[in-house]
């Protein structure tokens, strides 16, 4: 090649070329979005974040949850992101427009995450703003301890969750009632499971049932939910074996709130309350055996107890209980990522996205009704 | 277009002329010394630390309670220091080495202004220093290949301006109207680092783009780094130590040309397939798997000029050391591109977009192509600093034989264990455990391979270490892998 001029002129052209086509354009195209809202300006989403979920967003990214963690729900012709109950609808650019950083992620050694503060059991610590899901569904969801993908399909579909409510506002109040029902299904879908492979632990099942809370939702603080009693805790273990990380819970509706990944078990906080998200940080083995990830115990102080015990010290049992008379509770950085989980929320129904729910064909396993739970994993 | 315009057609040592340019050339190579080995020390300090850490990461994935209570220890704050470490410490130091040599032999000029590099060298090294300790105290931006700090980022970017500025001075010095195909990639890397550097930074940090949109600029990052500055590096350098060493031209400068424009084209539009079925506008992601496409016709017209070049050459990878790294590195750039364009499909994306199949993507890239590219160019470079032929020809080898079973093993692992969590992830009736738990035993065989990689980094630096202390064969003769059975052996076979 002679001459100067063709070969820089060159190198600045792909480039501008590259830089403009893949940035600048997509930014006047999808740059500058605002919230949505109905007509009379009311049900805004998604709503700009509090300061403790903007620091949460910061620790996540400098412990390195995003490398784990995705926080984005494909579409249904596009990955089985809907059927493992990650979201009811597929993420759009809206989502994420107060986002910063964006931890779309591109690994899932974990869970996806996008609504993972959808699935909380009640309203209680929740900073999300889009408010979110109704009490109890996630607790019966959490219910059966075979952890089988079809278990959980059943006692979900009934509680059914804060997802697929959010679709649809209205529904929402409806689903309260489902969820008391969702008891009964729990034991047949348990069966049902049987062939499925979770290597639960053997004893573990029936007994830890810690169904409880199934109908009754929780609103209570986490804390208050303390559970029962130490000596319920011991079980834990069980809940484990049933092999939670699975959650995928594979098939059914739109529930969100009630695919539960690690199952509820008793002695623990409800399943993705903020309580429940702590103890799971200090130890995720202690509520999920085969959970791969690492611990976080330097997001948390052990001290002793001075009058009472703190209301957020952590509900621990067995080997990660602090000796008598000390306690374990979170720092400020741990209150914060979790609050940013628990605002992890694209439940709200966006115009530009049609919802899973909405469209029943979109999986047969996952249409809307409730009734749906019944239905085995494909 | 004629051949004999390329200063590559080596006139072997034959004509009086011959000497004049020994001489010159050997005064150029003493003008590189200092700047050249402050850089390629230092990233073979990189390199060893990134590699130490390496290990600590792929251990941890499969043991996570491995020094977990320890906050600078966690999983997810080592393995962005590694990645760094590897990126900015050992490859691109390295790489800057490498084409500042290439620059000065290549413009036939010897190194003007050796402070400018020395303070970017210093202040290189500051940055990536800062950004690590950044990024294990907690303040990593948690954007991939951008996660140092922004103070450390800046110190990058005062660095990286020193030494462009040199290149860029040192080519308009360069004697001689012709312009190598070396110096079109290398020039095209300086250029293009900074502004891709700069526009990442501005579009993330200083007036952050809305939403999703960083993700995209984030992806457009880290793959534009991974094809503009590392794979533009590595293929000036493959260019240029293919034919020095067999003393052969390079078998077609059209296609070169071909080759050079097309990759700059195609390749600086990839990136958002990583993105595929994200929130994004389907239109992007669709241009960015087309464009992957299309880098076929790089690769076909690299490779087809590299292969004729060496056709009835090959034999002579027994022997010469860099010809071995570097021909290794060329094919795996075909490889790379390959899997690169199997993984951007969106029939398979679908399955391995969330996997450990993207880690084997980069592995192949920054390693089997780039790492091992700069491994040749520095058994060559190396010697001609120091007066001083490598020690040990069994060293060398050994180097070879673990870095290419490691990277082998580790690429196979990673893209079999991803393609497996894959197709389990994708498949609702499996809880997501068992997608995990299914990529276990890959991830163990992935640190059995990390092993031996850090088996052949610590024989590298030993070695390299043995040249820098004066200890190398002193020898006119360079270090042949295997005995030259006969004489002229490595002229023609």
């Amino acid at each position: 090649m002679k001459g100067l001029a063709p070969l820089f002129l060159g190198i600045f052209g792909t480039f501008a070329f590259s830089w403009v086509g893949l940035t600048l354009i997509p930014n006047w195209q999808i740059g500058h979005l605002n919230p949505q809202s109905d007509e009379e300006g009311t049900d805004i989403y998604p709503m700009p974040q509090s300061g403790m979920v903007q620091w949460g967003a910061h620790v996540y990214a400098a412990n390195g949850c995003v490398y784990c963690h995705s926080e984005q729900v494909r579409a249904d012709y596009a990955g089985a992101d809907i059927e493992r109950k990650w979201g009811d609808r597929r993420s759009a650019p809206r989502d994420y427009i107060f986002e910063r950083p964006v931890f779309l992620g591109k690994m899932r050694m974990g869970q996806d995450l996008a609504n993972i503060g959808a699935r909380a059991p009640g309203e209680e610590t929740s900073p999300s703003p889009a408010g979110a899901v109704p009490a109890g569904a996630s607790v019966s969801g959490g219910t059966n301890p075979a952890a089988s993908p079809g278990a959980t399909a059943g006692a979900p579909g009934g509680a059914s969750s804060g997802a697929k409510q959010s679709t649809s506002p209205a529904a929402a109040q409806a689903q309260a009632a489902p969820s008391v029902p969702s008891a009964s299904p729990a034991p047949q879908s348990a069966a049902s499971s049987a062939p499925s492979p979770p290597k639960s632990a053997p004893g573990a099942s029936p007994a830890a049932t810690a169904v409880a809370s199934a109908g009754s939702p929780p609103p209570a603080p986490p804390s208050g939910l303390a559970s029962p009693s130490p000596g319920a805790m011991g079980t834990t273990a069980i809940s484990s074996g049933a092999q939670p990380g699975t959650a995928t819970a594979p098939s059914s509706g739109p529930q969100i709130a009630g695919a539960p990944w690690p199952l509820q078990t008793v002695g623990l906080p409800p399943m993705y309350s903020a309580a429940w998200h702590h103890v799971h940080l200090y130890s995720p083995r202690s509520i999920n055996l085969d959970s791969n990830m690492p611990s976080y115990r330097f997001l948390y102080h052990t001290r002793r107890i001075s009058d009472a015990r703190s209301a957020d010290a952590l509900q621990l049992s067995g080997s990660d209980a602090p000796p008598e008379g000390w306690e374990i509770v979170p720092t400020y950085d741990a209150k914060c990522l979790v609050a940013y989980m628990m605002a992890l929320n694209q439940s709200h129904p966006l115009k530009e996205v049609k919802s899973a729910g909405a469209a029943p064909g979109a999986s047969p396993a996952a249409s809307p009704s409730p009734a749906s739970g019944g239905q085995p994993p494909k | 277009m004629n051949p004999a315009g390329i200063p590559l057609k080596e006139p072997s040592v034959s004509a009086a002329a011959g000497d004049t340019e020994q001489f010159e050339r050997a005064l150029i190579d003493a003008s590189t010394r200092v700047p050249v080995l402050i850089f390629y020390t230092s990233a073979v300090a990189w390199l060893i630390l990134g590699t130490l850490l390496a290990g600590f990461v792929s251990f941890k994935l499969h043991t996570p309670d491995l020094l977990s209570d320890v906050s600078f220890l966690t999983w997810g704050r080592v393995r962005p220091a590694h990645m760094n470490v590897m990126v900015y410490g050992w490859a691109s130091m390295a790489g800057m080495g490498t084409a500042i040599w290439l620059m000065a032999r290549l413009s036939r000029t010897v190194l003007r202004y050796p402070l400018l590099l020395v303070a970017g060298a210093g202040f290189w090294n500051l940055g990536v220093l800062l950004g690590l300790c950044g990024i294990l105290l907690g303040d990593s931006t948690g954007y991939q290949w951008l996660e140092f700090p922004s103070y450390a980022a800046i110190i990058l970017f005062v660095a990286y301006t020193l030494v462009a500025s040199w290149a860029v001075l040192m080519f308009r010095f360069r004697r001689g109207e012709q312009i190598y195909i070396t110096q079109w990639y290398l020039l095209g890397a300086f250029l293009w680092f900074p502004w891709l550097y700069a526009a990442g930074q501005l579009m993330l940090f200083v007036v952050p783009v809305q939403g999703v949109l960083q993700a995209a600029v984030s992806w457009w990052y880290a793959n534009n780094l991974l094809f503009l500055w590392f794979g533009a590096i590595a293929l000036g350098t493959a260019y240029y130590m293919i034919p020095k060493v067999i003393g052969r031209p390079v078998y077609s400068y059209h296609l070169a040309t071909i080759g050079f424009w097309s990759y700059a084209l195609f390749s600086s539009w990839t990136g958002m397939q990583r993105l595929v079925d994200g929130p994004f506008p389907a239109w992007m992601v669709t241009a960015s798997i087309a464009a992957t496409i299309l880098t076929l016709i790089p690769v076909a017209t690299v490779g087809l000029n590299h292969h004729m070049t060496m056709q009835g050459y090959f034999p002579l990878m027994r022997y010469s050391p860099t010809l071995r790294f570097t021909v290794f590195g060329a094919m795996s750039y075909t490889v790379f591109s390959l899997v690169g364009i199997l993984i951007s499909l969106r029939s398979v994306a679908r399955y391995v977009n969330f996997t450990e199949a993207s880690v084997a993507y980069s592995h192949l890239g920054l390693y089997a192509f780039f790492t091992m590219v700069i491994f040749g160019s520095m058994y060559y470079i190396v010697p001609r600093l120091i007066g001083r032929e490598w020690r040990y020809a069994s060293l060398i080898k050994l180097h070879f034989w673990a870095s290419a079973y490691g990277i082998g093993l580790m690429t196979l692992m990673l893209l079999a264990g991803g393609f497996l969590q894959g197709f389990s992830m994708e498949n609702p009736s499996l809880t997501f455990s068992e997608s995990v738990e299914s990529i276990l035993p890959y991830l163990r065989g992935r640190s059995l391979a990390g092993i031996l990689l850090t088996v052949s980094h610590f024989i590298f630096a030993y070695h390299f270490g043995l040249m820098l202390l004066g200890l190398g064969r002193k020898s006119t003769v360079p270090t042949f892998l295997n005995p030259v059975e006969a004489e002229g052996a490595e002229a023609h076979i």
